[in-house]
Order: structure tokens, then C-alpha cells, then sequence
């Protein structure tokens, strides 16, 4: 399925795998792999977690286990592994190297697992697929290996939908929508921030409801939580940024919760309150502008929608960059970036290849664009028409990003904060 | 052309990537012969060869650059490409580029049914796209022990694109613990399929200085500027270089380098097959470094009495400054990491500010090591060595007991165990040649003076070992192979 791509964003399915686990506390991604996928998974996504690149245990499968196969190296290093890491529970994850000499890892794990150890493998290799497939595929193995039915906790909601790495705001995101829905009276595991880890993925089956925001990840785990754990979902289709999607996310979670309205409505109201006395000081501080965005669907309908719906700016170009298999998938995009209060919609394009990108954007056909939101590898071409450019979207190398949100009502502030310093 | 090498560190005799001792033992146990490979029988992440072989070339001009692999093997190159851009900004370049990256993508059907038509359709798109003068192709694991033969398959290709010259590297991860075969493994392709073993005019004031991504501009201004000053012309490769410059490599009269692990397969191979002599390698930092490096390539081109002077000139300049430095550094304890060619070349260093050495970890022995820890031994007490690629885990537990005043290195690990910090190389910054030292040292007692941050995080933060891991012997994971 996958095809030839020029500058890609991102990783193979390990990178996926090891970002996910690698972000939760407790967990230890364990390599079987060649030399050198530890250190490319973690740029792939420069997730920056604890458990990443040189830091993660790896059997360096070199030719002598590529010929006689390198369980041998595994199991050694699964025992070194218990020894040296301060980790609760281990998963073995396959390289290219094991998955075409046909390692069986799983069986490794099974040792373990009999000798009270809790190591499961995820038998996945890097060629299987991309980093988004990655995330999917850690929770449908902790769904089935490692997650067990708990009982409801009426007031526990899940979040899910945001890569670590692949969304570099991915902290900062889960922060702020975090916040917002403990202050509907709601418990939040949100898996990669508040020291969330081992417990929360347990506890997760006990949900009252699981929160996608994303518009299209993440629909296999979600229907296995809901056939195996009875936990319904909801699907934010996008990235709420802003009052307007904010707003909406906030009333579709009470919504399918059956929240006591005038608590919701109190809370909407504050924020907003909140949000305005700030907005009302940030008129015109970006002049009146003509955007394009491209990136990751998420950022890309987030971005688009809060700057056109909530601050008056112009959509011209939205180019979704990540492979999109499922024609209903786009569909749902194309419908998000289309349906904005005020504006016709942007020109949207569906695009993973780098040349093919900066094609569109010099096509001639956005020179009127005059405030750019891409990731790093859209500068070159965004450099040759006449607009400020700032990096959202994955690749970022040329920002830092500790706990920045760009999410919710908070987010909504510091995203117009960081476009006025970048004039 | 003979390709007697085969571009592979390890398989070279008397070269170890596993081990430990102290400088004494391992010096006297290499002298007799008794330096055994060893393994690790658990270990972490190292850093493949694929990754230095597409950092080799990311910034060469009119060039693509193909990984046959599934995406993932495009992670590490895809930050190089952040490098490469503040390069690029240094040299005010005015539409600052990105590397031009393929993937062929491979994918479970590929596993299956090979990979073949995937390359030639890339190769195809990256001609229509750019008409580059080179197309380097790289291997995977997975197409490696798929098998494609993409030596076969670059043939094919360059009677279908006369206009490119079309290089095939062979950089599978598994083939080598040691990730500057890398290097190699692309020099070596340089070599046979775009200089082709055919011999130029030789211009006698040139030189080729091959450098590394991880030099700044600023220091390959200094080099020039130097070797400038013995009236030479420095042919900068691969760096920001192009066709046109890798083809002049054989014109040059002599060659250098910059790294020590980079370019030294090469430049034998230069001199068996072009006669082009060059000057054993050390890092240009610091008094005896430079003089070494310098008064390594005035040789060859007769200008001994010329760099004499210049050194004579610097010494004077910079010796009263080290003295300075001297003051303030004498008899802190250090521990060192870093690649192999920094590693001894920072040891030295601190040296020469009256420091104690109390560790250092480098991920080759061999005999040009060899050469470095005797010097090493004179200066210094007994001090632990752990030959290793990194392997954090073992740093960490060395750091507890050893209790150092300070480290050198990526700091990964020390930060957190509250000991001040710094890295002898800033790939943005001008780190080399003379002054270079007193850049270091002036670091180094700026992080001994203020070490809040470090000593702050150790209070509140934790690396991911057992506490139980740090009361083990550091080495209990070496084996004999």
C-alpha cells in the first residue's frame, strides 16, 4: 500500500510503536532490530521522550543472527533489560531484520510472561506500515495483551487521537484539553502527560467514553474498546483551537455523557470570558490575511477552521499531507475544512510528496497568500512568494517546544502570540 | 582499481567495538596482542551505518539521495536536514533547500516480491524531478537480506540516464556494529563509480580536506584560513561540495581530514589508487592537535619552515590564555564520551589544563587508539576506559561511582545525575584550530562556575535505570565472543 515519497514525514510503524510506548511512564520498548532503529525511530518523530533513540534496549541484530536468527540475542537482552530498566511492563518490538528472518518474538515474550515477568511482543515490523499505523497498532496490541476489563468509572473519559512527536504540541495539546474537560467534573486519561503511564492504560477499559480527537485515526482500537470493554466513542474531527471549535468539542463530550447543562454552560462561558478579554487586544496585531496550511489532517483542520472561523483570516490552500487510505476519510476532512461559518472554503489538496507540495504551493495560484502555516519542509518553497511563513506541522526543527498548547481556549492565545512574533 | 577493504570497520585486524580496562591494562594487553573481541549481551540502541553513509552526501549540490527501505530508514537523514539548513544559512543561502530525500518505501509485498521496480521507478521520478548530476542509492536491511541487487540494477539504470552518475552503496544496518562503515562504505562508492580510478593533472597547491557534517562554517573558514596561509588551495568535500568538487579530488596534491573516523579509509584509498599522499588524521583542536594536523600537511607539500612560523606565532598567542585557563581547570576530575576521534582528541585537551582524567568511553580500540592512550598514560593517573558505542546505561553507572567534576560529551545522561556539562563540538558554532581550546575550557569553567540547572535536574529528575542497577559492576554485560 505504501509509495515511492520524496522528504517524508515520519517514520515506519515502529517509530509509531516506540513514540507511543516510549511517552508513557512504565513502559519499555524492547528492539529486536538491527543497529540504528532505535536512533531512526526516534527521529522519525523526534518525540523527545525519556525512553527513546540510544537510551532504548535493542539486540543490534548483526549478520551472524541475520543467518542463524537471533532469538538467542533477544533473550539476552530482554533478561538485561529487566535488570537495568526501571520499567513496569516490556514489549519486544520487531525491526525489518527479525520480521523477514522470521524471528518468533512472540514465543520469547511467552517465556517470560510464564516466569511472571510482564514482557509481551508486538509483532510488527518497521515495513508494515507508517508512524500513524504505529499508534494504532500499540493499542490494539495493549488491547488485546495487556488491557483487562475494569469496572465503569461513570466520570473517566480516554484521549486519544494526538502521536506524540508527530504532533510536536502533543503535551502542551493533552495540558489543555485536559484541563478543560476536568473542569466538566471529568476524570482524563490522557496516556503521555501528568505522569500518566501504566495505570491509566489499565484503567482505560473502565472508561464511560473514549474522545477521539483526530478525523480519522484511530477507528480500529476504538470499535475493539467498544466490542471488548463496552466503552462507546466520539470522534472530534480535527483539533479544536478557539472558541468556536472548542465550544463544539466541549458540548459534544456533554453531550454524549449526558453532563449536567448548566455546569457546561457556566464553563463555556468562563473560558470564553477569559478568551475575549485577551482576544479583544489582538485586533488586526496580524493584519488581515490570506492562509494556506499544510500538515497533518488535525493540525491542518484546527488551524484552518480557528484562523478563518474565529479570527477573520482567509483560507486559500489546506494541503493534507499524511496517506489517507479510506475515501471516507477524506470526505470527512474535505467536510471539515468546507463547512466554516463565514468563508467559501480553501483549495484542498491530499498530499504526501515533498515535489508534488511544493508544486501546489508555486503553482502560481497562492501568491496572494500572504500568512503560511507548514512544517519545516515547506519553507524552501513557501521562501519564493512574497509571505510569512511560520513551522505548525511536523517536521518542526526550527522551534523548541517544551509544553506549548495550540489547542482549546488557551491555545487559541498562544498560537496568535507566536504568528505576531514570526512577522 | 583493487577494493582491498571491504568497508567494514570490524573486519579489520586488531580493532574492538567491545571492552574495558583501564588506560594501563588495554594498552599493555593491545601491545601483547591480547585485546580480544568481545560482545555485549545486553546493550542499547546503537546508531547504524545507513545513517552515516546518507549524512555523508545530504548536502552535496545537484544530488538525490535514495534509501531502497521501508520509510522508517529515512528518520535519522531527516534530521541531518536540519543541519544541512543552518549550514546552508550560515552560507547565506537565499532559498534555503531541503536534501532531496526518496524513499522507495518498501513495503510486505516488496518483502515478498522484491524490491526492483520500486527503485527504478524512484530513480526515474528523482531524473524527472531535478536532472542531478548524482543519484546515490542506499541499501536497508530489508532490501538487503531481501536481496536486491542494486549494483546490477544501477547498471541497467545508466544506460537509461547517460546524463546521471548513478552510485550504489552498500550500508545494510546489520553488516556492521561500527556506524562510521558508513563512510566508508560511501567513499568507496565514490571512488568506484564517479572518480573510477581515473588519474588527473595533478595542481600542486591543492589540497582536499574532507570534514564531516558536524563542522560549522565558521570552522571550515578557519581551516581554509589556515591552510591558506601555507598558499594552499583547500578543496572542501563532501560538505557543501558538488559534482565538480569530488571530481577534482584526484588533481589534489595531498589530503586531510578533519575527523579521524571519516575520510581515513579514503584517503588510503586515494593514495594507493591516485598517489595522492595525506597526513594521518587528528582533530585540529587545541596546541598539540593542531600542530599536529597542520604540520601533518605542511609535509607533504614541503611548507615546514612557513608552518613552523604560523605555529611558533599561535603558541605565543595562545599560551598565556591557556596558562589563564590552567588556573581555574587544574586537578578537576573529567569524564569523557564521544566518538572516537574526539574522544582522544578532548582527553588530550584536558590534559593540557592540568585535569584528571577519571573515564572515557570511545567505541573503537585499535592501534591508532593505541597511540592516543599512551600518550594518555604519561599524563595521566590510572583512569577507566569502556569501549563502547554510547551505551548509556554503562556511562550512567560509571558517572555514580566515579563522581567526576565534570563531563564532556552528549549529555544525555550527566545532566541528570547533577554533574556540569559540556560537548567539545558545536556543529553551529566555531569549536577548532587554535582557539578552539580556549572555547572548550572557557565552557568548561563556565558549567563548573554555574551548574545550577544540572545540579537542580538531579534533584527532580530521574534516568530510567533500577536504583539496583548502580550497585552492579558497570561491565557485567561484556562477554567474551
Amino acid at each position: 500500500m505504501s509509495s515511492i515519497v520524496q522528504n517524508p514525514r515520519g517514520g515506519c510503524v515502529l517509530s509509531g510503536i516506540s513514540a507511543t510506548l516510549g511517552a508513557m511512564k512504565g513502559f519499555c520498548p524492547v528492539f529486536h532490530a538491527g543497529p540504528g532503529c532505535t536512533m531512526q525511530t526516534s527521529a522519525a518523530t523526534t518525540a523527545a521522550n525519556e525512553l527513546g533513540g540510544v537510551m532504548v534496549p535493542c539486540s543490534n541484530m548483526l549478520e551472524k543472527e541475520v543467518v542463524f536468527g537471533g532469538i538467542e540475542k533477544l533473550r539476552t537482552t530482554v533478561a538485561g533489560a529487566l535488570e537495568v530498566m526501571d520499567a513496569e511492563i516490556f514489549v519486544i518490538l520487531n525491526g525489518c531484520t527479525s520480521g523477514v528472518i522470521g524471528d518468533d518474538v512472540e514465543s520469547v515474550a511467552n517465556e517470560f510472561r510464564e516466569k511472571g515477568e510482564k514482557v509481551y511482543a508486538i509483532d510488527t515490523p518497521g515495513f508494515q506500515g507508517n508512524t500513524e499505523l504505529g499508534y494504532e497498532v500499540t493499542w490494539n496490541n495493549l488491547i488485546t495483551q495487556v488491557i483487562e476489563k475494569r469496572e465503569r468509572n461513570e466520570k473517566l473519559v480516554n484521549l486519544f487521537g494526538l502521536i506524540p512527536g508527530l504532533d510536536k504540541f502533543y503535551r502542551g495539546n493533552l495540558e489543555e484539553l485536559s484541563r478543560i474537560l476536568r473542569r466538566l467534573g471529568l476524570e482524563v486519561n490522557n496516556f503521555f502527560v501528568d505522569g500518566q503511564g501504566v495505570e491509566n492504560v489499565l484503567s482505560s477499559s473502565g472508561a464511560a467514553l473514549n474522545i477521539i480527537v483526530h478525523p480519522w485515526l484511530f477507528e480500529g482500537p476504538a470499535k475493539k474498546y467498544e466490542e471488548k470493554f463496552g466503552v462507546p466513542y466520539i470522534r472530534v474531527a480535527g483539533l479544536p483551537i478557539g472558541d468556536t471549535d472548542t465550544t463544539a468539542f466541549v458540548r459534544q463530550v456533554a453531550e454524549a455523557l449526558n453532563l449536567d447543562k448548566k455546569l457546561v454552560d457556566e464553563v463555556i462561558a468562563d473560558e470564553q470570558d477569559y478568551l475575549y478579554r485577551y482576544l479583544e487586544h489582538g485586533t488586526g496585531i496580524l493584519g488581515w490575511k490570506r492562509l494556506a496550511v499544510v500538515g497533518d489532517s488535525n493540525s491542518v483542520i484546527g488551524m484552518t477552521r480557528y484562523l478563518s472561523n474565529d479570527y477573520s483570516l482567509i483560507p486559500k490552500l489546506a494541503i493534507v499531507t499524511e496517506p489517507l487510505f479510506r475515501d471516507s476519510d477524506k470526505e470527512r476532512i474535505t467536510e471539515r475544512l468546507s463547512s466554516l461559518t463565514y468563508c467559501d472554503a480553501p483549495d484542498i489538496h491530499f498530499i504526501s510528496d515533498q515535489f508534488d507540495i511544493d508544486g501546489v504551493i508555486r503553482s502560481g495560484k497562492y501568491d496572494d497568500v500572504t500568512l503560511f502555516l507548514g512544517s519545516s519542509n515547506d519553507r524552501e518553497a513557501a521562501s519564493y512568494l512574497d509571505t510569512m511563513f511560520y513551522e505548525v506541522t511536523f517536521p518542526i526543527t526550527s522551534r523548541f517546544i517544551f509544553n506549548k498548547t495550540v489547542a482549546g481556549y488557551r491555545g487559541a492565545l498562544s498560537l496568535i502570540e507566536d504568528l505576531f512574533s514570526n512577522l | 582499481m583493487a577494493i582491498k577493504y571491504n568497508g567494514v570497520r570490524e573486519s579489520k585486524p586488531n580493532r574492538v567495538n567491545d571492552g574495558y580496562g583501564s588506560g594501563k591494562d588495554l594498552a599493555e594487553k593491545f601491545k601483547g596482542g591480547c585485546l580480544k573481541r568481545a560482545d555485549r549481551s545486553f546493550s542499547q540502541g546503537l546508531q547504524c551505518q545507513e545513517i552515516n553513509g546518507m549524512q555523508a552526501v545530504v548536502s552535496i549540490e545537484d544530488s538525490v539521495l535514495i534509501a531502497h527501505a521501508p520509510q522508517g530508514c529515512t528518520g535519522c537523514v531527516s534530521m541531518m536536514a536540519d543541519g544541512y539548513k543552518v549550514g546552508q544559512i550560515h552560507r547565506h543561502v537565499d532559498h534555503v533547500k531541503n536534501p532531496r530525500i526518496f524513499v522507495t518505501n518498501l513495503d510486505q509485498k516488496s518483502v515478498v516480491f522484491g524490491g526492483e521496480q520500486r527503485l527504478r521507478d524512484t530513480v526515474k521520478k528523482a531524473v524527472e524531478r531535478y536532472n542531478p548530476k548524482l543519484v546515490f542509492i542506499f541499501t536497508s536491511c530489508a532490501s538487503g537480506i531481501i536481496g536486491d541487487d542494486i549494483d546490477a540494477i544501477s547498471e541497467s539504470l545508466r544506460s537509461e540516464y547517460p546524463d546521471q552518475v548513478i552510485v550504489p552503496i552498500h550500508c545494510e544496518g546489520f553488516k556492521s556494529k561500527v556506524c562510521a562503515s558508513g563512510f566508508d562504505a560511501t567513499f568507496q562508492a565514490i571512488n568506484k563509480y564517479i572518480l573510477k580510478g581515473e588519474k588527473a593533472d595533478r595542481q600542486e597547491n591543492l589540497v582536499n580536506l574532507f570534514a564531516p557534517t558536524t563542522i560549522s562554517y565558521r570552522d571550515q573558514q578557519e581551516m581554509e584560513r589556515m591552510l591558506g596561509l601555507l598558499g594552499l588551495e583547500v578543496n572542501y568535500v563532501p560538505f557543501y561540495s558538488s559534482y565538480e568538487k569530488i571530481k577534482r579530488i584526484p588533481q589534489a596534491a595531498a589530503s586531510t581530514a578533519i575527523c579521524k573516523v571519516f575520510a581515513d579509509e579514503f584517503m588510503i584509498e586515494l593514495e594507493q589508487d591516485y598517489g595522492i599522499p595525506f597526513s594521518h588524521t587528528v582533530m585540529p583542536i587545541g596546541l598539540r592537535n593542531t600542530d599536529k594536523w597542520f604540520m601533518g600537511i605542511a609535509k607533504l607539500v614541503g611548507k615546514e619552515e612557513e608552518a613552523q612560523k604560523i605555529i611558533d606565532a599561535e603558541h605565543k598567542r595562545i599560551e598565556p590564555l591557556v596558562e589563564q585557563i590552567r588556573e581555574k581547570l587544574k586537578g578537576k576530575r573529567i569524564f569523557i564520551c564521544g566518538g572516537t576521534g574526539r574522544s582522544f582528541a578532548a582527553a588530550a585537551l584536558v590534559s593540557d589544563f592540568g585535569m584528571e582524567l577519571v573515564g572515557l568511553q570511545t567505541p573503537t580500540y585499535d592501534a591508532d587508539a593505541q597511540i592516543d592512550i599512551e600518550y594518555l598514560n604519561e599524563r595521566q593517573k590510572d583512569y577507566v576506559v569502556d569501549i563502547a558505542n554510547m551505551e548509556p546505561f554503562e556511562q550512567a553507572n560509571m558517572l555514580r561511582k566515579l563522581k567526576p567534576d565534570c563531563f564532556l560529551g552528549v549529555p544525555t545522561s550527566a545532566h541528570k545525575l547533577g554533574i556540569p556539562t559540556t560537548h567539545v563540538l558545536d556543529g553551529k558554532r566555531p569549536t577548532l584550530g587554535y582557539d578552539g581550546l580556549i572555547y572548550l575550557g572557557n565552557k568548561m569553567i563556565d558549567q563548573l562556575s554555574n551548574p545550577g540547572f544540572n545540579r537542580n535536574l538531579a534533584a527532580h529528575t530521574k534516568l530510567p535505570y533500577k536504583d539496583s542497577w548502580y550497585e552492579q559492576d558497570a561491565f557485567k554485560f561484556i562477554t567474551a565472543n
